[in-house]
């Protein structure tokens, strides 16, 4: 047997540290925004000849195209994103570059106009709050029995934070990548980060599931809560392993071999599923043994 | 005898009866339904079995049914286009039937296109009205776009009553204060212009308002009597060469002119008689070349000076020549065609010149009379002044009717009888024959425009009132002219104005590329998990490596079947679904193992197992669910897909792991009875 929850506070600290730097790389350097939810332009280009990125970007800017920014793409592809553009100065944009840097084909075009931009933006951070709240619902559905010694809504409340732990740290590491390689957060993020609010509850449910059932087993032994804990995360711990490894094997190869539009996608997948698992055996556990050692010695 | 019957009713009894036989025929149903799904899903197979078997034994059977995997924009190509209706002119009533008006009229457009299956869809989105319009395939979305928007624009128009004429206090002092302010300026360079050692053509740099003639220092040329400086004759006769005039005003503009040069120059008279032939320019006539000059030869004969005006009155084929005698009057150098000229400039008076010919045709020219007149070479400043005409609006020629394309019911191409010209015949519904009456009965003998998107086409004169309420468009069209034009009109003026604010287009190859890439993403991490599974559980992780394939190809059935739209993302939720539909096994054997290990026996740890895993199992899929049904309102199309696909996977996976791994264990749980649980990944204990 894994003897983890001996070592609570040490999960307990490096779970901080790291939920602490997720919410300092946010507020240090904020999330980048993709274009559904700024509005601007996306085009990419595939060249036969590819141009040099300083010259695209001085000949789009001298051309009037606004806050254009260029991302090479394999080979003979660039990725441009300028300000939203209309049709007609699309095709203007598109003969200029065609006559300036030789033959190219144009592989993608978005333009987002600022209205559907903020509509998007709102309906994600909608669409966050009802989740979580669904998830709460559910979570004090499922603890809805009266257990002993804890009370059930403890249990809720960890489910949570450890929910906000698992959705935190991901957001945190995409604060960092825009930062460092102007990887975006657009609506895929959203649902990623939607997925793993839904996929990484039940780690955590499944392991309290398993401490109350052992609880009743074990006749009320109140004394040896955290040895009671420990067995359960260990009886738990080749299921919580298990179940997120298949999914990560899945999700890794939509990383690798997906394609472009599906690789942060898969990323912050990839993330918050593993943390899913982590933090239901490394601090969702340890906490509710902390937890009850402080309501005892208080009573006492 | 009896045995053997015995035999049969009891396998018959076996046969469909006991809890054996159940699991049989559970198994060979779950073969047959993954082999029908997988036959969906990739009916090739199938195919050729059917044409070996018609090869080899002649036997014809049906090909599988064929029905193709929806993809989305990013996957085949494609554009998502969403516009923006602007309702704001129309009641808030009104307005959801406007905007289904958009949509009527932006299908119908979209239909001429020629799409497969395009999505034309209105939504609301807190005040602004839109509609998404979806075009899957499509090569040319620019030429699209414009189609989609394009407003045209049906007109029926009756002449104008002459527009106010008088313009308002402001504007006359707008007027009297600019032409006050010119005349202030031109007497200033009237100054300077006469000033010693002044600068005529540096004054013209700085002031003139004539635009071409500023260039060359305001050099107009020689001017003549007749010119198209003639109103400025009279003043250069009255300069010296060198001198400056005074202002020569006129309504439009201020002038001050400087006499350059002069020159003396000779202007003739004269009378011609014109024999065209065929050909010929302006030439009605239809007398051959040589005929033509048979008969000038003739006429020169016998032209005399004094029966040449007679002859011209009897003979000249120029129009108007009989009253006229064909006199030309006046003309000095360059107003007649060169050959004409020069014989006309060579003559004395009293002479007629020989045969000349021209592009007209032959000429006989009489010359009655010349003179030397003067040319005078000037240079001008100009200064503009502002006219009523400027200020005022350019006067509307035509009114509104109220009749316009609204009313259409259907436009045709047809062809006029007579010419075999392509025509549009037009057909109006109640209140367009009602209007079109109207306005025919009152602009009887007057002429009606028809304007499309702002410019006549066809300007009918109105013979009598038109009840019936038809009409014809009779411009000058070619016929694919006359059908786009009829196609359009069919497809009607959208009720209000769009804009397009926002679009996502992929290329066709980019979605190939990605189908490619999303295939091959799939099917590694289905392998991936199988491997893993096979390696770990051993015996039930192939059982639920068999239930995954199950599992796939039943999903993918169902994804044809729904049909659910496959995008990247939605191949994303699958392959993900894929991953996450073993949860469900791995449960199971998590309990499993743990059954067996207290010593149950087979049978009844596997149902032992199941039974407790379920409630794990229900709440894992659960939580994946709400979050799928609030990313499918969060309604981004590439999301939603997601959403899609991962909703009908963790579905799918429940019924795969509950009743396909179910059977699978329980079909071969009498075989292992008993035997060792290594199979079953559980370690003996010792």
């Amino acid at each position: 047997m894994v003897n983890i929850i001996g070592h609570r506070k040490l999960w307990l600290v490096i779970a901080g540290a790291l939920v602490v730097a997720s919410v300092v790389a946010v507020a240090l350097w904020g999330l980048k925004f993709g274009i559904d939810f700024t509005g601007g332009s996306l085009l990419e280009l595939s060249f036969k000849n590819r141009p040099v990125t300083t010259d695209l970007a001085s000949d789009l800017a001298s051309f009037g195209a606004e806050n254009v920014s260029i991302q090479p793409v394999g080979e003979s592809g660039v990725l441009l994103r300028f300000k939203s553009v209309d049709e007609p100065r699309h095709q203007e944009i598109l003969k200029h570059l065609g006559e300036k840097f030789g033959e190219m084909e144009e592989k993608r075009f978005e333009s987002i106009g600022p209205t559907i931009g903020k509509e998007l933006r709102t309906k994600a951070i909608y669409s966050m709050i009802i989740v979580l709240i669904c998830i709460i619902i559910y979570i004090a559905w499922a603890f809805r029995k009266v257990s002993k010694p804890m009370a059930s809504w403890k249990y809720g409340v960890i489910a949570v934070l450890v929910l906000l732990h698992d959705v935190g740290i991901p957001i945190g590491i995409f604060a960092i990548l825009g930062r460092f390689m102007g990887v975006e957060v657009n609506s895929t993020f959203v649902a990623a980060i939607l997925t793993i609010l839904g996929y990484s509850v039940n780690d955590t449910i499944v392991v309290f599931d398993r401490v109350r059932e052992n609880l009743i087993h074990a006749g009320g032994d109140y004394e040896n809560f955290d040895k009671t804990v420990n067995e359960s995360v260990n009886q738990t711990f080749a299921r919580s392993i298990n179940t997120t490894l298949t999914t990560l094997l899945a999700l890794v190869a939509i990383f690798f071999w997906g394609g472009e539009s599906v690789k942060y996608f898969a990323l912050a997948l990839i993330i918050g599923i593993g943390l899913g698992a982590y933090s239901s055996i490394f601090i969702a556990s340890p906490a509710l043994v902390l937890w009850e050692e402080l309501t005892v010695r208080k009573r006492r | 005898m009896n045995k053997i019957k015995r035999f049969f009713a009891n396998a018959r009894k076996n046969l469909f009866t006991t809890a054996r036989a159940k699991v049989w025929w559970l198994i060979i149903l779950i073969l047959a339904i993954t082999m029908l799904a997988g036959f969906l899903n990739y009916p090739n197979y199938y195919d050729k079995g059917v044409d070996w078997l018609k090869k080899t034994t002649g036997i014809s059977l049906p090909q599988f049914y064929k029905l193709p995997f929806r993809l989305g924009l990013d996957l085949q190509g494609g554009t998502h286009l969403i516009y923006e209706a602007d309702t704001s002119a129309i009641p808030d009533k009104d307005r959801d039937d406007a905007l289904e008006g958009v949509r009527d009229v932006i299908e119908r457009r979209v239909n001429a296109f020629g799409v497969a299956e395009p999505v034309v869809q209105t939504t609301n989105a807190g005040a602004s009205q839109r509609v998404i319009v979806e075009l899957a395939g499509i090569k040319d979305v620019s030429e699209a776009i414009k189609m989609i928007g394009e407003t045209p624009l049906l007109e029926f128009k009756e002449q104008a009553v002459p527009a106010e004429t008088e313009l308002t206090a402001d504007q006359k002092k707008e007027m009297n204060d600019y032409n006050a302010a010119a005349k202030k300026t031109a007497n200033e360079v009237l100054k300077k212009a006469r000033a010693r050692d002044a600068d005529f053509a540096a004054l013209v740099q700085e002031y003139s308002t004539d635009e071409a003639t500023k260039a060359v220092g305001g050099d107009l040329g020689f001017i003549t009597k007749n010119g198209i400086y003639a109103d400025l004759y009279d003043d250069a006769a009255k300069l010296k060469v060198g001198g400056v005039s005074g202002l020569i005003e006129t309504d439009e503009n201020i002038g001050i002119i400087k006499l350059e040069a002069t020159q003396d120059s000779k202007e003739a008279k004269a009378n011609h008689l014109l024999i065209c032939w065929e050909g010929a320019q302006s030439c009605a006539g239809d007398l051959s070349k040589e005929d033509a000059k048979k008969k000038i030869d003739e006429l020169k004969a016998q032209a005399t000076a004094e029966n040449f005006i007679d002859l011209v009155k009897a003979n000249s084929t120029e129009p108007g020549a009989a009253s006229s005698g064909g006199d030309l009057g006046w003309f000095g150098k360059d107003m007649m065609v060169k050959p004409f000229e020069e014989a006309a400039f060579s003559l004395k008076v009293g002479e007629i010149s020989d045969v000349i010919e021209t592009q007209f045709g032959y000429h006989l020219i009489y010359k009655t009379d010349e003179k030397i007149i003067k040319e005078y070479r000037v240079s001008r400043i100009l200064i503009d002044k502002k006219t009523k005409a400027e200020i005022l609006p350019p006067a509307e020629e035509w009114a509104y009717t109220g009749l316009t394309g609204k009313q259409l019911v259907r436009a045709q191409v047809q062809f006029d009888p007579n010419t075999n010209a392509p025509e549009i015949s037009l057909e109006f519904n109640d209140e367009g024959k009602k209007l079109f009456g109207e306005i025919t009965e009152r602009n009887v003998g007057k002429p009606v425009a028809i304007l499309l998107d702002g410019e006549p086409i066809s300007v009918p004169r109105v013979n009598e009132a038109i009840k019936e309420g038809k009409a014809v468009i009779s411009g000058s069209f070619t016929i694919p002219e006359a059908k786009l034009l009829a196609q359009r009109l069919n497809a009607g003026a959208l009720p209000v104005p769009i804009n397009l604010i926002s679009q996502e287009t992929i290329g066709a190859a980019l979605g190939q590329e990605s189908v490619a890439r999303s295939l091959i993403a799939g099917l590694l991490g289905f392998l991936a998990v199988i491997i893993f599974m096979i390696l770990y559980y051993r015996l039930p992780g192939f059982l639920s490596a068999l239930s995954l394939i199950f599992y796939a190809a039943l999903v993918l059935a169902l994804f044809k079947l729904i049909p659910v739209t496959l995008t990247l993302a939605g191949i994303a939720g699958f392959v993900l679904s894929v991953g996450m539909a073993v949860d469900a096994n791995v449960l199971i054997f998590e309990r499993l193992k743990e059954e067996l290990r207290l010593g149950k026996p087979l049978g009844s740890a596997i149902d032992e197992g199941f039974r407790r895993a379920w409630p794990s199992i229900r709440d894992g899929n659960l939580t994946t669910l709400i979050s799928c049904l609030v990313l499918f309102w969060f309604s981004t199309s590439m999301i939603k897909g997601f959403a899609l696909t991962l909703s009908v996977g963790v579905i799918m996976s429940l019924f795969s792991a509950l009743f396909i791994t179910r059977s699978l264990l329980n079909f071969i749980a009498p075989w292992f009875q008993g035997k060792s649980t290594r199979l079953f990944g559980v370690k003996n204990k010792k």
